[in-house]
């Protein structure tokens, strides 16, 4: 499922090289925020694109539930006054008690239904949007901590050095889940049971619970995620949204359960919306090259399929 | 060690199984019997798989009924299900790995059981790092009984162990099924289609049609039954 690059993989990631080289001397400055913006959709597209591999289940709530993280840590920040790095570790448990109380109620009945996982999914978005309108408004909220807006000057460029905790935050959970889903024995039954779960059953795995943890571990990550989300970011009930999309594409264009491609297409679309946003009055195209790009790689690949 | 036990099975209103008792104690067991009799439902129903409306099934004394599959096959339950039910993208080392991993007792013993398993399908040492959806039907089926002897199992059953074989690998798998009767003292319950070769591996048997037993007889007993020579070996 995950064991290796596809070789379609290695083209286009090839393919960025050459064109982060050329933007490390043409616009430098593209290249950096990319980078960390990609990082960003990485760290929310992984959780989406496991889940997908090993339940079947497709969350279109996902940044929604992003929100909920960075909610909760809003919420502990104002109340206790804790800086928002802190906020992340009990954002963590949180997200976790979400994810199984999630799973209880709603996701176990959809496993084996396809069609009805999108509208439950969908339900949710919608259920946790408008939830967060009730207890926390509309209205924006930041929180302000100093080192948020620390910045680094290289020669003629300015950047900000915050946004890189998102490309480290996206290299520990990458590594992570590699490493969770390869070498501990709760992870490769996690993979069997993605890859057949009857036969999970009868080598006495316990392939309900596997869901529920898998669930609810990818729902935690989001918890700190949502913390490191709201410190450079302000946030209301709808900022998930555009994630769950976002996060939703990226696992499609990397094809379903194959978790480097998601890096690769995270980091991708990243730096080409960070490209468009470098030019001044042409910002609001980022989205509709974003998802022009989907298109295209869909066409490609029924293209390709038509081929072969 | 198992005893089945009066056991009703419907899906939805049509009954399956009709008041079905058979036992397995040390030795092998053969179930034979058409398409649609109640072989794979009765497998079935012994892992948890599909739950009986009445009667009872018992495994060393206890009953599996209220258990979930995965704490039935952890009691020593090992079942070879007929679409073989491997992890296809994982390597065959993973797969024979993965047999023994989840089992209590078992997890310890891997390099053991690997001995063991070589020594039956020396060919599946050879395949190691092969992903199991490259072998072959032959190839796979080796390496669906060999994961199930992974668990170190006190009751092994197969569900048509022969079927997609071709013929002279269905005899040398019945061998391989005496051979591992005898080195490891596990009782053997096999549901087949193909008695003629069967009758080889087992000590004893049953006829089930319609999802009720009509006869059950030794291995001997079965080869000469007028019912059996008719029906299963068109004699």
């Amino acid at each position: 499922m995950l064991a290796k690059l596809r070789q379609r993989d290695y083209q286009i990631l090839i393919a960025f090289i050459i064109v982060a080289a050329i933007l490390a001397f043409w616009r430098p400055h593209v290249l950096i925020s990319g980078l960390q913006r990609g990082s960003l959709y990485v760290l929310i597209a992984l959780p989406v694109g496991i889940i997908y591999g090993i339940l079947g289940i497709l969350n279109l709530a996902h940044g929604e539930f992003m929100m909920l993280g960075a909610f909760f840590a809003f919420s502990l920040v104002t109340l206790t006054g804790i800086d928002p790095l802190i906020a992340m570790l009990p954002a963590f448990p949180a997200m976790f008690v979400v994810g199984i109380v999630t799973y209880r109620l709603t996701i176990k009945h959809v496993v084996r239904a396809p069609l009805n996982q999108f509208l439950l999914t969908f339900g949710l978005a919608v259920m946790l949007t408008e939830m967060a309108n009730l207890i926390w408004t509309t209205r924006p909220r930041i929180v302000w901590v100093p080192y948020a807006a620390s910045s680094a000057t290289i020669g003629p460029i300015t950047f900000g050095t915050f946004e890189f905790v998102y490309v480290a935050a996206a290299a520990i959970v990458l590594v992570g889940m590699f490493l969770f889903l390869t070498r501990t024995r709760a992870g490769l039954a996690a993979m069997a049971v993605g890859q057949n779960p009857r036969g999970a059953k009868l080598v006495g795995i316990d392939v309900e619970r596997t869901y529920m943890m898998i669930f609810s571990a990818c729902l935690a990550v989001l918890g700190p995620i949502g913390a490191l989300f709201l410190i450079r970011h302000a946030i209301f009930p709808g900022v998930g949204g555009p994630f769950s999309l976002r996060a939703v594409s990226i696992v499609a264009m990397a094809g379903f359960g194959n978790l480097p491609g998601i890096l690769v297409w995270g980091i991708g679309l990243g730096l080409a919306e960070a490209f468009v946003r470098s030019f001044r009055g042409w910002g609001g195209w980022a989205d509709i090259i974003f998802f022009g790009m989907i298109i295209l790689v869909v066409f490609y690949r029924s293209y390709q399929r038509r081929v072969r | 060690m198992l005893v089945v036990k009066g056991v009703d099975i419907y899906y939805g209103k049509l009954q399956v199984l009709w008041d079905l008792s058979l036992q397995v104690g040390k030795e092998s067991v053969g179930l034979f019997g058409p398409n649609g009799a109640g072989k794979t439902t009765l497998v079935n129903a012994i892992v948890g798989l599909v739950k009986p409306a009445n009667g009872e099934i018992t495994f060393g004394g206890r009953s599996l009924l209220p258990l979930e599959t995965h704490r039935i096959i952890r009691e020593g339950v090992a079942v070879v299900p007929q679409e073989r039910e491997l992890f296809p993208f994982m390597s065959v080392l993973g797969n024979l790995k993965s047999g023994a991993a989840y089992i209590p007792g078992a997890r310890d013993k891997i390099d053991e059981r690997m001995r063991f398993i070589f020594d039956i399908f020396p060919v599946l040492k050879e395949r190691l790092g092969q992903l199991a959806v490259t072998l072959s039907g032959g190839e796979q089926r080796m390496l669906a009984i060999a994961r199930s002897l992974m668990a170190g199992p006190k009751l092994l059953i197969l569900d048509e162990p022969s079927s997609g074989l071709q013929p002279s690998l269905v005899s040398d798998l019945f061998r391989r099924m005496r051979e591992i009767r005898e080195k490891e003292g596990v009782s053997i319950l096999i549901a087949e289609q193909n008695v003629r070769q069967c009758l080889r591996a087992i000590d004893r048997g049953y006829v089930i049609e319609n999802g009720r037993v009509v006869i059950e007889d030794s291995a001997e007993g079965l080869a000469h039954s007028d019912h059996v020579r008719r029906s299963y070996l068109g004699l």
